[in-house]
């Protein structure tokens, strides 16, 4: 066994039971969805004190429902049956979510899902930090009740999120984007299937004068603890006329909004340097989504 | 403390008393001596693992045994039928695309998906198909190759 105080798993039928669980095991719990990141983590010896594993797959939070107020990715909806959605097909306002999600391997598509890929909190993902750009919210349960937490308050820390112990996520919700929305994602990555060196999700709206306004620019990789929201970028493209001039000024403000890390996958100085690069690039290619 | 758990793997029904946390790797390749898929890096990268659960590809290495019940687990055994070769298997003989032989039962599980898809896929769709598998021998080429000729043949 290579969880050593593993005493049961669990698949529960009623969220509930589910909460019970939760309760009983507290922080010795482990929620499993499609287990990718609980089996990477377990592959690293860091889940030594897990009593209880809970697969959350029969309780029935799967599926995606649109209506007038916006779009709502039920917990365990996986990761392909996102990408192959309706809703994001040819909307740009959803670009940088197709984006993000030519970035995973098919296996990982297949099974992982949209709440374990937020719950995980790990700013080195790609998806979370297309939906951070959307103004994503994550609708939670618990002992206490429902309550909704936006996911710019969603991340605490790495692996760290706002959830209580026994809470967990039923759904994520996506507003409707006013019309002349439009976003983008780009990753750089030493190879395929590796985190991010950085990545960046880029989102703006056109008004009728044509110029961006309610600009979002996300970065995240090796950028810290959390995904970064770089709110000196944003400041600097609200306001203006799309084009090479205020997406290169936009995209050099990024450099400031920025604390990045050195690792062996780049060092700060590059890091910073391509994050302008990528922002100044999925910027572009946002508003190449409108024409 | 082991769990009691019922398996259907290439259509036979098991019943097998596993380790709660053990993945649906371990089960087929100790207690069901199904071999074909391969264990590599263990933690879902290199892709040798693959198997379909409810005709997708997914990394058995990445899976709990005990999640995988009441799924249609289909490995690389159970695609050939009557002692006939599936026709993917067929390609990558005849286009040479096995060296070692390690990752070919995994890119053949994820191959078999995207022809499951797509009828005719094109040289881009095949390499993103195959992305999440690694091959240190053939350089791809080939494998793309055998896809390709599969795809043709079906
Ligand atoms: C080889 C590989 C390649 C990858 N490539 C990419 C990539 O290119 N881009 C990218 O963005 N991501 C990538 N990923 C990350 C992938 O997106 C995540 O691993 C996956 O989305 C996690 O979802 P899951 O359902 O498997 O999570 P799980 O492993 O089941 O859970 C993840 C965490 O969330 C908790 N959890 C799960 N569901 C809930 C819930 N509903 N409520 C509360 N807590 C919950 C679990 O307890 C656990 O802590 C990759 C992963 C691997 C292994």
């Amino acid at each position: 066994m290579t969880l050593p105080a593993l005493s049961d798993y669990f698949i529960p039928e009623q969220q509930s039971e589910l909460i019970e669980l939760l309760q009983r095991f507290g922080e010795n719990a482990m929620i499993v969805a499609g287990g990718t990141f609980v089996r990477g983590l377990e592959a690293r010896g860091l889940l030594a004190e897990v009593e209880a594993l809970i697969d959350i797959g029969a309780l029935g939070l799967n599926g995606i429902a649109a209506d007038s107020s916006g779009v709502s990715l039920g917990a365990t909806t996986t990761l392909a049956e996102l990408k192959r959605a309706d809703f994001i097909q040819g909307d740009a306002a959803f670009g940088a979510v197709k984006d993000a999600l030519a970035c995973p391997p098919v296996q990982i598509l297949n099974v992982g899902t949209v709440g374990g890929c937020l719950a995980a909190s790990a700013p080195l993902y790609d998806v979370p930090a297309t939906l951070l750009a959307l103004d994503g919210t994550a609708h939670v349960t618990g002992a206490g009740g429902a309550r909704e937490i936006v996911l710019t308050e969603f991340f605490t820390g790495l692996f760290e999120n706002a959830l209580q112990p026994d809470e967990f996520i039923t759904a994520l919700r996506l507003p409707v984007h006013a019309a002349g929305t439009t976003s983008a994602f780009l990753k750089l990555e030493t190879n395929a299937n590796d985190l991010a060196i950085i990545n960046v999700a880029v989102r703006f709206t056109l008004d009728e004068a044509g110029l961006c306004r309610d600009a979002r620019i996300v970065i995240g990789g090796g950028v810290g603890e959390c995904y970064v929201r770089a709110g000196g970028a944003e400041l600097e493209l609200n306001g203006t006329k799309p084009g090479d001039d205020s997406f290169q000024a936009a995209a050099a403000a990024v450099a400031a909004d920025i604390d990045p890390v050195t690792d062996h996958r780049g060092s700060e100085e590059y890091r910073r340097y391509m994050a302008v690069v990528y922002t100044r690039r999925a910027l572009a290619r946002a508003l190449e989504r409108l024409r | 403390m082991k769990k009691l758990i019922r398996l259907n793997v290439n259509g036979d029904d098991h019943e097998l008393a596993v380790s709660p946390d053990e993945t649906l790797l371990g089960v087929l390749r100790g207690p069901l001596d199904l071999i074909g898929p391969k264990r590599g890096c263990d933690s879902g990268g290199c892709g040798c693992c693959t198997v379909q659960v409810d005709g997708k590809a997914v990394y058995s290495c990445m899976m709990y045994a005990v999640s995988a019940q009441g799924r249609d687990i289909i490995t690389i055994e159970g695609i050939g039928r009557d002692g006939e070769l599936d026709p993917l298997q067929q390609a990558f003989i005849d286009a040479g695309a096995v060296q070692c032989g390690y990752c070919t039962s995994g890119i053949i599980m994820v191959a078999k998906e995207l022809l499951n898809t797509l009828d005719n896929p094109d040289e881009d769709e095949i390499r993103h198909a195959i992305a999440g598998n690694l091959c240190r021998c053939t350089g791809y080429q080939k494998i793309v190759d055998a896809i390709k000729l599969a795809a043709a043949a079906s």
